[in-house]
């Protein structure tokens, strides 16, 4: 075959016809054939992730996961937080300090709502291993008396952490928000794009879908488990939802669920029967899920006026939806949900 | 439709093209042959557009984990009655039951029973779960109007 120009153009001409022509909307391409899929058990949970990248990242994503879990178990009998509740004065980790560091100011920021010194009286309850009972009330009354967050002194120069006797910590409201932001910034560092991790409902996003559109999330209906009761959109966002559904037991018509307010050492019922927090950050998110559902509905828009790192759903245990001003473009109400009344609150900063 | 009109359009312009240079060099032999492979490659693409429109696998297949490793995939848009079987891991026994498209476990020997009160699994998005006995129920869905509103993931 002779080289010029016109031989030159057909052979381009059939390679456009061969490959197909792709659309491309944004300017980062994202190659779909990409994706990579994993689900397994961790941190007493179902985690899925999906990721466009390589192979060796999702192998990395577990090791990271398994290194956290290993570390901040509060069961696991060699897990640093386990000695920390033994010795109750520990030297541990960075990533641990560094955990119970942003735990604590989170703790602050909600004035004790989220305490990750309520521990001792989770245990009581049975919410740690499935025995559900209710305590008496003086076993409470003595145990809440050392549930205080700013008995805990964490020196982070020598990465020691020091509880006060009877004391003991979980961070099981955070470790999971917190793992999110640490696989986010191992992607980062892994130049993958486009992700969407699900640590056990724990929704966090890096970037947007390869083709470009927002990742989207159903909400889960408190009323019924196989049911979504709205849709939301996000990117580069945490979705974490807290709700009195998750874990309970009922004794004589009275719902008894696994948040705890950590003042009065009793199960929550405020009239809330979810919270979900969408925020950047998943230690924020997962952190606030549980303080504002431990605050409950008007004391929670107080606290989210005052702030500006999250948007908020709450439903109530009349079936009633409010959500803050932030998420109007982005999340819609399914139409046929159980007992989802279909009058929104949207609540404005003013 | 986009890709077959552009499809259309460039080959129009190649033949045209093709026509032009044997007008010069009268060889008409060439200028079939070429029509011939463009015409191939063509009703080869059309062939292609028409099966991945309407003749794609819409199976819907469930995938049982046992701490971590497959060791079931059942698809479930071939199932025509309800079925049930038991699967005995280290830790106790979960009984499956399949019927068309959906997937359950209907009875479980674990403490909490949270993988036999999360009902039927009839979508991707959220997996059944049986935290004790390490095992996991996912669906993939090939199906084009699948049920779970496409759906990226469940915040709960």
């Amino acid at each position: 075959m002779i080289i010029n120009k016109k031989n030159v153009m057909l052979l381009l001409c059939f390679a456009i016809l061969i490959t197909g022509c792709k659309s491309i909307k944004n300017i980062d391409i994202i190659d779909i054939d990409t994706k990579k899929e994993t689900t397994f058990i961790a941190m007493d949970t179902v985690m899925t992730l999906t990721i466009y990248g390589k192979d060796e990242t999702l192998t990395k994503i577990k090791e990271l996961i398994t290194n956290l879990e290993s570390k901040l178990s509060v069961t696991n009998e060699k897990s640093e937080i386990y000695n920390i509740n033994k010795t109750k004065n520990a030297t541990v980790s960075k990533e641990t300090v560094n955990l119970v560091v942003q735990a604590l100011s989170l703790c602050e920021r909600t004035n004790g709502n989220l305490d990750i010194s309520v521990y001792p009286i989770l245990k009581e309850w049975g919410f740690t291993t499935g025995k559900y009972q209710i305590p008496s009330k003086s076993t409470i009354e003595s145990k809440a008396r050392y549930v205080n967050y700013k008995n805990i002194i964490c020196d982070m120069a020598n990465n020691t952490i020091i509880l006060e006797n009877n004391m003991e910590i979980d961070l099981g409201s955070v470790a999971k928000g917190y793992t999110g932001d640490c696989v986010v910034e191992l992607l980062k560092s892994e130049n993958v794009m486009s992700a969407l991790l699900n640590l056990g409902g724990n929704i966090q996003a890096l970037g947007h879908k390869p083709d470009g559109s927002m990742w989207k999330i159903g909400i889960q209906n408190p009323f019924h488990n196989e049911e979504y009761m709205g849709t939301l959109k996000i990117a580069d966002e945490a979705v974490v939802t807290s709700g009195s559904y998750e874990r309970y037991f009922v004794v004589d018509g009275t719902v008894y669920c696994h948040i705890i307010d950590p003042t009065t050492g009793m199960s929550i019922q405020n009239g809330l029967t979810s919270v979900t927090i969408v925020g950047e950050s998943g230690i924020i998110c997962d952190g606030l899920s549980t303080a504002l559902f431990v605050m409950g509905l008007e004391e929670a828009i107080e606290f989210w006026k005052e702030s500006n790192d999250f948007e908020a759903i709450f439903i109530t245990e009349d079936g009633k939806v409010t959500i803050t001003e932030g998420l109007i473009e982005r999340f819609s109400l399914l139409e046929t949900t159980t007992k989802i009344n279909q009058e929104m609150e949207i609540i404005y900063r003013e | 439709m986009n890709n077959l009109f552009s499809i259309t359009h460039s080959i129009t312009q190649i033949t045209d093209l093709f026509s032009r240079k044997n007008q010069k060099k009268h060889n008409p032999i060439k200028t079939t042959a070429w029509i011939i492979v463009i015409g191939f490659i063509f009703v080869f693409s059309c062939i292609a557009i028409v099966y991945n429109t309407y003749f794609r696998e819409t199976g819907t297949i469930a995938y049982i984990y046992q701490d971590g490793i497959c060791i079931y995939s059942i698809d479930l848009s071939t199932v025509t009655e309800s079925k049930s079987f038991v699967i005995t891991g280290e830790q106790g026994n979960n009984t499956i039951l399949i019927e068309e498209g959906k997937i359950c476990i209907s009875e479980a020997d674990c403490p909490d029973q949270v993988c036999v009160r999360s009902g039927w699994l009839t979508n991707s998005v959220a997996p059944i779960v049986c935290l004790p006995h390490k095992l996991v129920i996912s669906l993939v869905s090939e199906d084009n109007t699948n049920t779970s509103l496409e759906l990226d993931g469940v915040a709960k």
